[in-house]
Formats: structure tokens, sequence, C-alpha cells
């Protein structure tokens, strides 16, 4: 499998590059190392050159990109029933820019289009890092802390759970991120439980065969 | 360190107040203040320098000129200094200790050597690409025009700290493998970075690029042996990559919050300016280390980001830069 990545750091990129793998079950080939964002909303303005550079100029079956949820909506079951879409969701935004964009490519590169797997981390990625490690850490407690207006961690703590700081060095970042997401040992099961929607759906878009693809 | 500083009829900064953390990023147009308040630190370390006994008594405005005071954080929170000078005056050098009788002449000896040890740089390639003179100093002048003299003493007195900086510099900058100081004529010293695979040659300081010269001089700065009390950086940003920005604000991080780095000495009180909203962007995180500073027709004034109303809302919904940008933070030029 072929795949790019469109992360805002290279921290979350070297974790989305092992969680990847973990989810396929297979090594992955990067292609296009150098994509960037500058967090959100740039994520969403450039996303439809970035799907349609990969189309045309790669032969990447993928581009995986995760945004964090900051104080927005999560990505729920009910988002994916046929044409409904969450004006503040971010997956359903990243969604609609995906569908719009490649609406009308012709096939390119041998295959008719590049998929996207998308992932929504909340409410940042440091929460899928603590994954098995802190119990209170998960999109459910987030998600109640969202409906009775009592957060129950803000990005700033979990930053702290992660790193010790919430000033750590990009090489310290990167490092933290890469340990963290290792301890599952190729297995992400614990991570689609206790985030199923945000990286539920990222697993889920992930594992659509390549068959299913034509 | 200094907890705040007031100005009145100071240059631009007719009646402004900022408040001051272990890190300050400063944003705002040309003519806005910025470097005006590191002039104002600079003074303060050249008077405390000299000045043996100070002057104290009740602080009172000094007529029409200028007046700028300093307020500092406990234990010294009861210690006001200030620079005054008359309307005739160019330069503010009447310093005087405003603190209770019994406080005034221990918190000065206590507060001296702090404020004599800040230190201002506005770095300059050109300077720092030429051979400089062997310095029995270990000091980096103000435009790290001596930085190869620096790293040579480094080298000789202080390996392990030079030895960080090359390994950073080579990791900052991929191409290189190594960094080497050259004996040039007249006893001075130059720089020659090694390229990767290729390290019989290497390129002399003077065809470094700008911004490899000024991420070394950074380098340099956050690996300070003997770091200043206070550090001010004019244009952190310049000659980096937008992507690069974030190791440049590890680097000086390391300075302000040398514990969270791993690092056993005392914080470096860091003022940083900017004109760049991707440097501004990495303080998404931390509003309370950025400071606006505004232009309202000749008059300056400053403002902490966390003051300026909604902001919190905005952030989760723009990089910060854009907001900045914008206009809706302030700290814009006036059109």
């Amino acid at each position: 499998m072929k795949l790019a990545i469109l992360s805002e750091s290279p921290a979350d990129e070297a974790a989305l590059r092992v969680l990847t793998e973990f989810v396929v079950g297979a090594p992955v080939e990067r292609l296009a190392t150098n994509l960037r964002a500058r967090g959100w909303p740039s994520v969403e303005q450039i996303l439809p050159f970035v799907l349609r550079h990969l189309h045309f100029n790669t032969e990447a079956d993928f581009l995986v990109v995760v945004v964090d949820s900051d104080d927005t909506p999560v990505h729920t079951a009910e988002h994916d029933a046929p044409g409904y879409f969450h004006p503040q969701c971010r997956i359903c935004r990243l969604r609609a820019v995906y569908r719009r964009t490649m609406r009308h490519l012709p096939p390119a590169q041998g295959r008719r289009r590049v998929l996207r797997a998308i992932g929504l981390a909340v409410p940042a990625i440091e929460a899928w890092y603590l994954c098995g490690r802190d119990t209170s850490v998960t999109e459910a407690a987030w998600i109640a802390g969202q409906t009775n207006g009592r957060p129950p961690y803000t990005r700033r703590e979990l930053k702290w759970k992660v790193y010790g700081t919430d000033r750590p060095s990009l090489t310290f970042e990167i490092r933290r991120a890469v340990e963290e997401v290792a301890r599952h040992h190729g297995d992400v099961r614990r991570l689609e439980n206790d985030f199923p929607h945000g990286f539920g759906a990222l697993a889920r878009d992930l594992r659509v065969t390549p068959d299913a693809r034509m | 360190m200094i907890a705040a500083i007031h100005f009145r009829n100071f240059k631009a900064l007719r009646s402004a107040e900022v408040r001051l953390g272990a890190f300050n990023l400063l944003v705002g147009p040309s003519g806005s203040g910025k470097t005006s308040l590191i002039q104002a630190i600079l003074q303060l370390r050249s008077l405390a320098e000299f000045i043996d006994v100070p002057p104290t008594g009740p602080l009172a405005e000094t007529g029409s000129g200028p007046q700028i005071v300093f307020r500092f954080p406990p234990p010294f929170a009861e210690v006001q200094i200030s620079l005054g000078c008359g309307a005739d005056e160019l330069v503010c050098n009447r310093l005087t200790v405003h603190a209770p009788e019994s406080l005034a002449r221990d918190a000065w000896m206590a507060l001296r050597p702090q404020l004599a040890g800040a230190r201002a740089y506005l770095l300059d390639h050109y300077a720092m690409g030429r051979p400089s003179p062997r310095s029995a100093v270990p000091e980096l002048s103000s435009n790290a025009g001596n930085l190869a003299a620096v790293l040579a003493g480094w080298q000789r007195n202080a390996p392990e700290a030079f030895r960080s900086v090359v390994k950073e510099f080579c990791r900052w900058n991929s191409e290189f493998s190594d960094l080497a100081i050259e004996e040039g004529a007249d006893d001075t010293v130059g720089l020659l970075a090694r390229i990767r695979g290729e390290e019989s040659s290497g390129v002399t300081a003077a065809n470094l690029s700008q911004g490899t010269l000024y991420s070394l001089a950074i380098l340099t700065l956050a690996a300070m042996p003997d770091p200043p009390s206070i550090l001010c950086l004019e244009e952190a940003d310049r000659g980096h990559h937008p992507r690069q920005l974030r190791e440049v604000r590890d680097a000086l991080y390391r300075l302000s919050h040398p514990r969270e780095a791993g690092l056993v000495r005392d914080p470096v009180q860091v003022v940083a300016t900017t004109h760049s909203p991707y440097l501004l962007d990495l303080f998404k995180d931390h509003p309370e280390e950025v400071i606006l500073t505004q232009k309202q027709g000749a008059a300056a004034q400053f403002q902490s980001l966390v003051d300026v109303p909604g902001v919190q809302g905005q952030l989760g919904e723009a990089p910060l830069g854009d907001l900045w940008f914008s206009g809706l933070l302030g700290g814009v030029p006036e059109e």
C-alpha cells in the first residue's frame, strides 16, 4: 500500500506512520513525504490541492489526514447516515472537500482515485497516545464533558500527561509519540474501542480493500 | 526577572505598561515600541553595571521628561526602579530605587547583578561570516560577529556545550556532518561546516547561507554555559524557513524553561520580537507569552494576547498568525 500523510507536525506524522501500519497489518510505502498543514482550517483549505497533486502526480493509494477536534463536535455514527453533514464536524467537512474535489477527476496513474483516510483526534492527538495508559481519557469521556459543559481534561493537561511539560521540544515530542503508539504492538483494538469515532473512522477508511476502489 | 515596565513619554510609549513573564514574544508593526522596550532594559543594564549606591526615595512623576519604571516579582514585589531624565536631556540615566527604607539597599544588591546580566542580540550574518579575533571573553557579541571565537573558546573550555551546538546544528541542517574551527591569520578563527559525504572539504562561514548562520547563532545562544539573566532577541524568525521556527522556539524555550528541557540551571527571561505569523502560530497554547504592540497615531501601547476579548474562542478556529494578520487581535499597521 502506498500512502501520503497530511498532518500538522512531524510528531503526528511519525505516530501516524506507525498506526497506519498497525491498522493495515503490513508495511506501507510513504509517498509525498513533505506534506504539512498549519492546523485547522489550513488543512481544509489545502486539501483539494494536495488531493489533485497525489491523484495526478503520484501512485498514492491513500491520503491519511488527521486533525485535532479542539472544541468542535465529535464525529458520531449519526454523521455517517446517507446525506448527513454536520457543518461543525471536522470529519464531515474534510469528507465533503474530498467528495467535491474528486467528483470530476478522471482516472490517473492506473487507478480511479486516491482514497481518503480521515481521523479526528479528540480533542488532540495526545489523547490517542494515552490510550491504555490513562483510562479516563476516551472519546466517551470527552463527549460527556461536552454535553454537561465540564470538559474532563484540557489539551494542556493531555500534553503534561504525555510529555511531562506543555512545552516539549520537537525531538522529544516525536520520541514520545512513537513510544506511546508502539505500545499497541500492532493491535489497535483498544484505540478503536476508546476512540471509536475519531480513530475508528480512520481505521475503517484504511481497511477499504483495493477491489472496492474501482 | 522583570515583572512589568511602565513607560511615560519614552519615544512612542507615551503612557504604556507591559507585564513580562519568563518568555515574551512581541509582535506588532514597526515603530510600535518593541525595540524601545529592549532599549529600556539595556539602559537599565548599563546603569546597573556602574552604580554602586543608587539614590532612593518615593516614586514620583518627573515632570514632562521620560520616565521608565521597572517592577519585579517576589521577593522584590515591593521594589520599583525608575529611570528618568529632564525634558532637555536625551538619555534616561537617573536611576532611583523605590522601596521601603529597610529594603532598598539589600534589594539593589540582589537585583543589580541580575539586571547587569541582561543582553540583547540583533544577529548579523555578514559579521558572523567573517573570521573573528580569538577572544578571552567567551560571550557572544550583540551581532554574533564573534561567533567563531566563542565556539573556538567552548571547544577548548566548554567541550560539552560545543558538542551540543555541533550536534544540533547538524540536525537542523542535515546536509552537514560536522562543524570545525579553522585557525586563520593574525590569531583569528573561522568556522568550517563539513558537508555530509564530502568530509575532506567544507563550507566556510562566509559561504554559509544567511539562515544557516542564524540557526548556528540561535543554537549558540541556547547552549551558553553561563547564559545572561535576560536575553532580548530582535527578529527571532529572521532567515528561518517557517517549518524551522518550531526548532527556534524550542531553542529559546530551553533558555526560559530549562527544567522542562531537563536542564538544571536558572531560567533566562527571554524577550523576542517577530513579524512572522508562522512563529506566532506556535504560541496558540501559550497566548500569555504573546504581547501585541500597537500604534494609535503617534502613541504606542502594549497588550497581552490573553487580554484580547474573545481570543480563546477564536484560537480553535484559525491559526493564531492568521488571526493577527487579519487585524482581529490588533498589533497591525494603521492604514
